[in-house]
C-alpha cells in the first residue's frame, strides 16, 4: 500500500480505486492552507532581514543629497584605515583557510585511512569545537596562548623563554578562527573522501604507486571538490566573523566585522556602517558566485552519459 | 612469464580462516580458475597473491621468490577488480599510462605501449575520454589494459565480467581468453560463475570454505567431481542417498545387481549415489532401471532437460535431445548410465552399471563437454 | 593484521595518530581544561603550572555583582520570549513545508536557506542601521529580533523533517475511526514528531542565550545580556576567574542540552528535511 505523498506533485498512487481517491483528495486540498501556513514566519525573514538588508545596501549608493552616487564607496575606498582593515580582513581570511585545509586535509585523512583506535578520540577532538559557543573558545585561548597564559608558564618551566603571545595580534584571531572553523573543515573533508573508492587506490598501489605518489595522484584530486567546497564556506565564514576577532585579534588593524560595530556602537555613524556592511557583502557575494559557478561546472562535468 | 605457487596460505580474519592451508600450483602460461560460492575465500587468496592481505601461515612464491614482505606496489603482479577502479579524474590514456610514468619511461615509449594495448584490447580512439563516458564493457578492457600494459608476471582478476550483461560477459570472456593465449599470460580468475570457469580456465581449484576441494582440468572437475560439494556446484547432478547390499546397489529408484563389478567401499558410513542428467537415459519401460512420470520438460536450447518423478516422491533430472518425444505426464522409464559413489573420506567410485567391461572406458553423450585430452 | 609490511604500516599509523591527538588534546582540550581550572583556583600566578589554592571563592563573587546578577534572568527571558515566537511561526511553517504543495513553495525554501548563506554580521549592521532610524536601538524588542530571525531556519529545517517522517498510516487510521484533523494532529502526529521539535526548540533556546553579535550591536547600552556580560568581562577584566566561572556555567548545561539534541535525531532527519 502506497500512501500518497503531499510533499510531491500529485502522481496518482497506481494501487488501484483507493490510490486514485487519495490522489484525488491531494489535488482538491487547497494550498492556499500550506501558503497561509508559511506566510509568517517567511513575512517575518523579509521584513527584518531581505527587506533591511536591500534597503541598506541599496542606500548606499546614493549620497546625503538623495542623488545616486558612489561617494560612499570613495569614501570607504579613500580611506586608508578601511582599506587598511579590508586588506588585514582578506590577510588573516587566506591565512586561516591554508592552514585550516592543511590540518583540516591531515586528520580527514588520517580518519578514512587509518586502522588503529586512535581514531575515534582524534574524531571527537576534531569535532568537539562545535560544542563551545564562540566566546568560551575565545577566553580559553586567552588562557592558554595569552602572556600569562598556561602555554608560556609551561614553557618557562622547562626553560624556554622566547614565547610570543599571539593575543591581540592577527595570530591571535587566526588561532582563534581555525578552533572554530575546524570541526566544520573537518566534516566537509571526511564527506569527500568518504566518496573515493578503496579498490581505486588499491588500483593505484598496484600499478607500482607508493604512499605518497598515491595521495597526491590519486587520492587529491578526488577530493578536490570538496576541498573548494570546504574553501568556500570556511571563508564565507570566517571573512564575516566577530566574536573570535573581537576578542583575540589586534585593535588595529581590525576585521571588518568589528570595525563595522565600532562605527556603529562607538563612532555613531551608521552610515559609514552600512557602506562597510555593502563592501562585506559584495567581498561574500564573490565567494560565492565562485563556489557556485565551480560546483556548476564540476556537477555538468561529472554527469553519466546515458547508455 | 612467471610461475606462482601458494604453500599452505592461511589468512585468518579475526578467528574465522578465510583461507586455510591453501596449496596451489600454477605453471607458467596457465589460466587457473578459483570457483566457489561467497564466502569460500577465493577473493582472499586473490588478494593475498597480489599483496593486499598478508598471509598469517604458509608463503607465497613467484617465479620461485618469495613474497612474504613485498607489498603491492612492488610485485609484479597486476589486479583487475570487478567494479574497474578506474581514475575518474584521467583520461583512458591517463589511466593505463600512470603505471609506465611511474616506472620513468620515455614519453614515446609510453604512447607506443598505451596505443599497442588499446589495439590489443579494441580500444582504439577511445585514449581522451573519461570513465564515465564509457560504456561498462569498455570500462572494464580500460581496466584490462591498464594491468596488462605493464606486462605483469601475474594476472589476477576478481570477478571482473560480474557487473555487467549476459551478452558482454560472454563475448568478453572469449577475448580474455585469446588474448591471454596469444601474451601467454600466467593468470588467475576467480568467479562464482562455474560456466565462465569452465569456459576459461586450464584448470579449475574448486574451493569451499576456505579451502580447495578439488583441482583439475574442467573435464576433470566435471567429469568426476571429487567431493558432493563439487558435484553439486559444478553442472547439474542428481544426488541419492545409497546403499549397497547383498543384492547390489540401492540407490533413489534404482536397484541394480552389480555382480562381480561390485566396487570396493567401505563397509560402513553414508554413501551417496550421484548421476547427470546426460547420464540417465530415458527409455520405454520395459528397458528401464526404474519407471518414472514426466513431470516438467525444460527446453534448454541445444538439449532438454526432463524432470521425471519416480518412486517414493524423488525427482530426477534428465537428459534428452531437442527432438525427442517426451511429452508431460508421459509414463518413461529412467536408465542409470554411468553415477558416482560418494563416501565419507573415501574418493569416489564410478559405477557403469550397463557396461560390459569392468575397464570403464570414457563415454561421449548428447550435451556433455568436450574435453580436451591433451590436458589429462 | 600480520607480517613485515603489515606491522610497518601498522606502527607508522599509530605514530602518525599519536602525533595528531597530541597535536589535537594541545591545541583544543587543554585550553578548556585550563579554563575549567581556573573556576575553581582561587589563586594562581605564574609560573606556577596549577593554582596554589582552590575554591568557589569567585563562584560567590561572580554571582554576587550586579551586571550578572541582572544579565542571568535576562537571558533567560529574552531567549524563551525568542523561542516561543519562533516556535509560533515556524511550526506551522515546518508543517505545511512538509505537508502541502503550494505555489512558491520551492523557492521559500531555498530562500530560507540563502539567508543563512550570506554573513551574518553585515545582515546584522543593515538590520542595526533600520533598527537606529526607528529608535530601536537598546530596546528588548531590538534583540529579540535580531536573535529571532536568524533562529528561525533550524527551527524550520529539523521539524520539517521531522513532520515528513511520520508514518502517514497512524494518522490515515486514526480519520478513518472517526477522529477529527484537530485530533488526528493532537493526539498522533505531535508525539511522533515531539522528541525532534523538543530538540529543536532546545537548540534555538540555548543558541539565543548564547547570541552575543546581534545582541551586542543592537541591544548596548541598555540591554545587556549575559553573553555581553561575559564580553566585557573578558576583555576588560584583570580578574581571571570571572570569565572562567561564566564559561563553565554557561557552557556546562549547554554540552547536555546538545548531546541530547544531537542523540533526537540522526543524519537521516536532517537529509529528509533539506530535500527541497
Amino acid at each position: 500500500m502506497t500512501i500518497a505523498r503531499f510533499d510531491r506533485p500529485a502522481t496518482p498512487d497506481a494501487s488501484g480505486i483507493r490510490g486514485f481517491r487519495r490522489g484525488f483528495q491531494f489535488l482538491r486540498q487547497p494550498s492556499w492552507r500550506g501558503l497561509l501556513l508559511v506566510t509568517p514566519a517567511l513575512l517575518t525573514m523579509a521584513v527584518f532581514v531581505i527587506v533591511p538588508a536591500v534597503v541598506s545596501v541599496g542606500g548606499t549608493f546614493f549620497a546625503a543629497d538623495g542623488a545616486l552616487s558612489l561617494a560612499n564607496y570613495r569614501d570607504f575606498f579613500g580611506n586608508p584605515q578601511s582599506v587598511g582593515n579590508l586588506t588585514f580582513t582578506v590577510e588573516v581570511t587566506l591565512t586561516t583557510l591554508i592552514w585550516l585545509l592543511v590540518v583540516g586535509l591531515a586528520i580527514a585523512l588520517y580518519l578514512r585511512f587509518s586502522r588503529s583506535r586512535l581514531v575515534a578520540a582524534i574524531q571527537v577532538l576534531a569535532l568537539f569545537p562545535l560544542f563551545v559557543p564562540g566566546i568560551i573558545a575565545s577566553f580559553a585561548l586567552i588562557r592558554f596562548l595569552g602572556p600569562t597564559g598556561w602555554l608560556p608558564t609551561a614553557l618557562k618551566a622547562v626553560g624556554i623563554d622566547a614565547y610570543q603571545t599571539p593575543y591581540l595580534h592577527a595570530g591571535g584571531a587566526i588561532i582563534g578562527l581555525i578552533w572554530q572553523e575546524l570541526p566544520m573543515t573537518v566534516l566537509l573533508l571526511t564527506a569527500g573522501l568518504a566518496q573515493v573508492n578503496n579498490r581505486a587506490i588499491e588500483a593505484a598501489r598496484d600499478v607500482g604507486a607508493g604512499f605518497a605518489t598515491t595521495l597526491i595522484h590519486i587520492v587529491l584530486p578526488q577530493v578536490f571538490r570538496s576541498i573548494v567546497v570546504a574553501a568556500c564556506l570556511g571563508a564565507l565564514d570566517i571573512f564575516g566573523s566577530f566574536t573570535v576577532p573581537y576578542i583575540l585579534g589586534p585593535a588595529a588593524p581590525q576585521m571588518m566585522a568589528i570595525y563595522m560595530q565600532r562605527t556603529f556602537n562607538e563612532l555613531h555613524r551608521p552610515g559609514a556602517a552600512e557602506t562597510q556592511a555593502a563592501v562585506t557583502f559584495m567581498v561574500c557575494i564573490v565567494i560565492g558566485a565562485l563556489y557556485t559557478a565551480f560546483v556548476f561546472r564540476d556537477s555538468a562535468n561529472n554527469t553519466e552519459p546515458a547508455k | 612469464m612467471a610461475t606462482l605457487s601458494l604453500q599452505s596460505v592461511t589468512r585468518k580474519f579475526g578467528a574465522v580462516a578465510a583461507v586455510h592451508d591453501l596449496t596451489l600450483d600454477v605453471a607458467d602460461g596457465e589460466f587457473v580458475c578459483l570457483l566457489g560460492p561467497s564466502g569460500c575465500g577465493k577473493s582472499t587468496a586473490l588478494r593475498l597473491v597480489g599483496g593486499f592481505e598478508e598471509p598469517d601461515g604458509g608463503d607465497i612464491l613467484i617465479d620461485g621468490a618469495s613474497t612474504v614482505s613485498v607489498p603491492p606496489n612492488r610485485r609484479a603482479t597486476g589486479m583487475v577488480f570487478q567494479s574497474h577502479a578506474l581514475w575518474s579524474h584521467m583520461t583512458v590514456f591517463g589511466n593505463i599510462a600512470f603505471g609506465l610514468k611511474l616506472r620513468k619511461l620515455p614519453a614515446h615509449t609510453i604512447r607506443r605501449k598505451v596505443a599497442d594495448v588499446l589495439t590489443l584490447l579494441s580500444l582504439e580512439g577511445l585514449e581522451r575520454r573519461y570513465p564515465r563516458q564509457l560504456s561498462g564493457g569498455q570500462q572494464q578492457r580500460v581496466a584490462l589494459a591498464r594491468s596488462l600494459v605493464l606486462e605483469p608476471k601475474i594476472l589476477l582478476l576478481d570477478e571482473p565480467f560480474s557487473a555487467l550483461d549476459a551478452h558482454l560477459r560472454v563475448r568478453l570472456r572469449e577475448e580474455l581468453k585469446a588474448i591471454q593465449r596469444r601474451l601467454r599470460q600466467t593468470t588467475v580468475f576467480v568467479t562464482h560463475d562455474q560456466e565462465e570457469a569452465l569456459t576459461l580456465a586450464d584448470r579449475i581449484a574448486v574451493m569451499n570454505q576456505g579451502a580447495i576441494e578439488q583441482i583439475g582440468t574442467p573435464g576433470a572437475v566435471y567429469e568426476r567431481p571429487e567431493t558432493l560439494f563439487v558435484a553439486g556446484f559444478i553442472g547439474t547432478m542428481n544426488v541419492m542417498p545409497a546403499s549397497i547390499d547383498g543384492e547390489g546397489l540401492n540407490a533413489g529408484p534404482f536397484h541394480l545387481a552389480l555382480g562381480e563389478r561390485r566396487p570396493d567401499l567401505p563397509a560402513a558410513g553414508r554413501l551417496d549415489l550421484g548421476a547427470r542428467p546426460e547420464d540417465i537415459e530415458i527409455v520405454a519401460p520395459d528397458e528401464a532401471d526404474a519407471p518414472g512420470l514426466v513431470e516438467q520438460v525444460i527446453d534448454l536450447g541445444p538439449v532438454r532437460q526432463v524432470l521425471v518423478a519416480c518412486d517414493g516422491g524423488r525427482r530426477l533430472k534428465a537428459q534428452v535431445g531437442r527432438q525427442a518425444p517426451v511429452t508431460l505426464g508421459q509414463g518413461v522409464g529412467l536408465r542409470l548410465q554411468r553415477g558416482l559413489i560418494y563416501s565419507d573420506g573415501a574418493r569416489p567410485v564410478e559405477i557403469e552399471p550397463h557396461e560390459m567391461a569392468s575397464v570403464l572406458p570414457f563415454r561421449r553423450f548428447a550435451g556433455r563437454r568436450r574435453v580436451d585430452e591433451a590436458r589429462h | 593484521m600480520s607480517g613485515p609490511v603489515a606491522t610497518l604500516r601498522k606502527n607508522g599509523d599509530v605514530l602518525t595518530g599519536s602525533l595528531l591527538l597530541g597535536a589535537l588534546v594541545l591545541f583544543i582540550a587543554m585550553p578548556l581544561v585550563g579554563v575549567l581550572i581556573w573556576a575553581f583556583a582561587e589563586q594562581w600566578r605564574s609560573p606556577a603550572l596549577l593554582p596554589t589554592a582552590w575554591g568557589l571563592k569567585f563562584w560567590h563573587l561572580l554571582l554576587g555583582r550586579a551586571d550578572v546578577q541582572s544579565s542571568f534572568p535576562l537571558s533567560l527571558i529574552l531567549a524563551s520570549i525568542v523561542t516561543a515566537l519562533a516556535a509560533v511561526l515556524c511550526l506551522p511553517a515546518a508543517y505545511a513545508f512538509a505537508r502541502t504543495d503550494f505555489p512558491g513553495r520551492r523557492a521559500m525554501l531555498l530562500s530560507a536557506i540563502t539567508v543563512h548563506a550570506f554573513p551574518r554580521f553585515p545582515l546584522y549592521v543593515s538590520i542595526a542601521v533600520i533598527f537606529l532610524s526607528l529608535g530601536l536601538i537598546g530596546t528588548a524588542t531590538a534583540v529579540v529580533i535580531v536573535q529571532l530571525v536568524f533562529s528561525m531556519l533550524y527551527l524550520i529545517w529539523i521539524p520539517t523533517a521531522a513532520f515528513r517522517g511520520v508514518d502517514r498510516r497512524l494518522e490515515e487510521a486514526a480519520r478513518d475511526v472517526g477522529a477529527s484533523h484537530l485530533t488526528v494532529l493532537l493526539r498522533i502526529t505531535l508525539p511522533q514528531v515531539a522528541p525532534a521539535l523538543g530538540a529543536a526548540l532546545l537548540l534555538t533556546f540555548v543558541n539565543a542565550f548564547y547570541e552575543v553579535e546581534g545582541a551586542l550591536l543592537v541591544g548596548i547600552p541598555d540591554i545587556r545580556t549575559l553573553p555581553i556580560v561575559m564580553l566585557s568581562l573578558i576583555t576588560g577584566q584583570v580578574i581571571v576567574q570571572y570569565g572562567a566561572v561564566l564559561s563553565v556555567m554557561l557552557w556546562v548545561p549547554s554540552v547536555m542540552l546538545l548531546i541530547f539534541a544531537r542523540r533526537m535525531f540522526d543524519s537521516r532527519t536532517f537529509a529528509a528535511g533539506l530535500s527541497v
